[in-house]
């Protein structure tokens, strides 16, 4: 998002027009990519090509094609679809990573997007600089982070290998790390893309237990899976994409049954 | 996310910090690598043009190392402007992080570097005999602008750098040939007045002579080269953020 316009859109934002109990917004959602087969990336083609005019046509691919939904505050939301119905682009449209080419998105409140929790490491950091790094990159401030600190280490039960470079960790002592940072905020809304649970049977308790616990304070959930058991059990309400568009939004569990048995059609 | 400035501020300050430590943390001598390579090309040029232009340039080492730190400076921070975006692709992908805070840190991270680097023009006057002046402060100014100026070219280049990754060469001899047009280690008397007159449109030889007179010769710096500096570096910088403000949200479909 650019320089300015977020201003802009924190005024938005504030103005009394939005309904209070609405945590996302999400109106008519477009979202198209350009795609060609042989990509202009350099300079020279650039300018051969136009001098030749031989330009290839773009291809536009629609990935979301006209969505629009809510969630109230508190509410948990699932997400349902096939590979490459566009759940992805969808959440990271949300956290806003992608900017939609029509429509817009509405959020209200403080987010915490646990869609790649250990993307921001820097290998050859500590456990403890990359906790203030990672910390950083998911917009907290630094008294904040400071006051956290013990608690994010105990959490990742990393304990003396916190001094210890990440590169030396194992898959799973990084995604313990990621985890304790990046549910360290007290978010308004909380963005899942099937972390739920990472590292060995005793921290996947754990971490269950900590989002569990978050969504007891009352925190709204937005979560894609392809779990329809963790949906049934987490989720109040259910959309389905295909292709783009929205087939079914309602009830967690009527939603999940429709899916199923369209999955067992096909 | 990033609504406040303390959010931002923490975020530079991290990025900035990454960059230091991954630079001097590893290395045993640290923080004097950063002092021997500006070191070494001053004995190089000093043992191959003080002969040359030594009648002419009164102290060739300082005049050579005053303006070498300008131009290095200018020459890395812009680079590393440049490549900001595309280096932290993969992060950019996946968490939302104001795009433009990459590039801020390169430069913040090379006007460390540069700031560091003055211990060695400090170092070089004290064992030539040079002169201190207390018009010394009046560098501030070009060094300001300067950095003004590596802001706006910065984000242009981290732009056009990611929509075309041939960019950068273009840019390498292109600094190149700034590096000779901004009489880095022989007097502009040297060269023929109409060539001089066009030099001068240089904004690096501006800063450098600006900084020159200011910390070499004791005088206050030429004000016309100074408004000169000043108008193209604002012109730039905005020029810089408007081109930033427009292609910033399409930069995430092409990276």
């Amino acid at each position: 998002m650019s320089i300015f316009s977020r201003f802009r859109k924190k005024e938005k934002d504030s103005t009394p027009t939005m309904d209070k109990e609405v945590a996302i917004e999400v109106t008519d959602l477009v979202m198209e990519f350009k795609i060609t087969k042989d990509k202009i990336d350099t300079l020279k083609e650039y300018v051969i090509r136009t001098l030749k005019r031989n330009k290839k046509e773009k291809q536009k691919i629609r990935i979301l094609d006209g969505i629009t939904f809510k969630v109230h505050k508190g509410e948990r939301m699932g997400v349902l679809g096939f590979n490459g119905a566009g759940k992805s682009t969808l959440l990271r449209i949300i956290s806003g990573i992608y900017e939609p080419t029509e429509g817009s998105v509405k959020i209200n409140g403080k987010v915490a997007p646990l869609l790649a929790i250990s993307a921001g490491f820097d290998k050859n950091y500590t456990g403890k600089n990359n906790i203030f790094l990672n910390g950083a990159y998911l917009s907290m401030e630094e008294n904040y982070l400071k006051e956290k600190y013990d608690e994010i280490v105990e959490f990742s039960e990393l304990g003396e290998f916190i001094n210890y470079p990440v590169k030396n960790y194992s898959k799973g002592m990084q995604s313990k790390l990621g985890f304790s940072v990046a549910t360290a905020i007290k978010p308004d809304i909380l963005i899942l893309d099937e972390v739920l649970g990472v590292g060995d049977i005793k921290f996947k308790r754990k971490s269950s237990a900590k989002i569990k616990s978050m969504m007891k304070d009352g925190v709204t959930v937005l979560l894609v899976s392809h779990s329809i058991g963790q949906i049934k059990k987490i989720c109040d309400r259910c959309i389905w994409i295909e292709d783009g568009k929205i087939v079914m939004e309602g009830e967690a569990k009527e939603v999940c049954e429709a899916y199923v048995k369209s999955s067992k059609k096909k | 996310m990033f609504d406040t400035v303390a959010e931002k501020k923490f975020l530079l300050k991290q990025l900035v910090k990454k960059d230091l430590t991954a630079k001097y943390k590893d290395s045993v001598l640290g923080i004097l690598w950063s002092f021997f390579n500006p070191l070494l090309i001053m004995l190089v040029f000093t043992a191959i043009f003080s002969m040359l232009f030594g009648r002419s340039i009164e102290n060739y080492p300082v005049y050579f190392l005053s303006g070498r730190l300008i131009y290095d400076f200018y020459n890395s921070a812009t680079k590393g402007a440049m490549r900001s975006i595309k280096r932290n692709a993969s992060l950019l992908k996946k968490i939302y992080v104001p795009k433009y805070m990459f590039s801020v840190s390169a430069v913040c991270y090379e006007f460390v570097n540069f700031l560091i680097s003055f211990v060695i023009l400090f170092g070089v006057m004290l064992i030539t005999g040079a002169k201190f002046h207390m018009t010394s402060i009046y560098a501030i100014i070009p060094i300001f602008l300067l950095v003004i100026l590596i802001f706006g070219v910065g984000l242009i280049l981290a732009v056009c750098n990611t929509y075309f990754s041939d960019v950068g060469y273009l840019y390498n001899v292109f600094t190149l040939i700034l590096m000779y047009a901004s009489a880095l280690f022989y007097p502009i008397e040297i060269v023929p007045g109409t060539v001089q007159k066009i030099f001068s449109l240089n904004p690096i030889y501006s800063a450098i002579t600006c900084f020159r007179e200011a910390v070499v010769y004791g005088v206050v710096p030429n004000f016309n080269t100074l408004a000169y500096l000043a108008a193209f570096a604002f012109t730039v910088f905005f020029v810089g953020i408007l081109l930033f403000n427009i292609y910033d949200k399409k930069l995430a479909l092409e990276i």
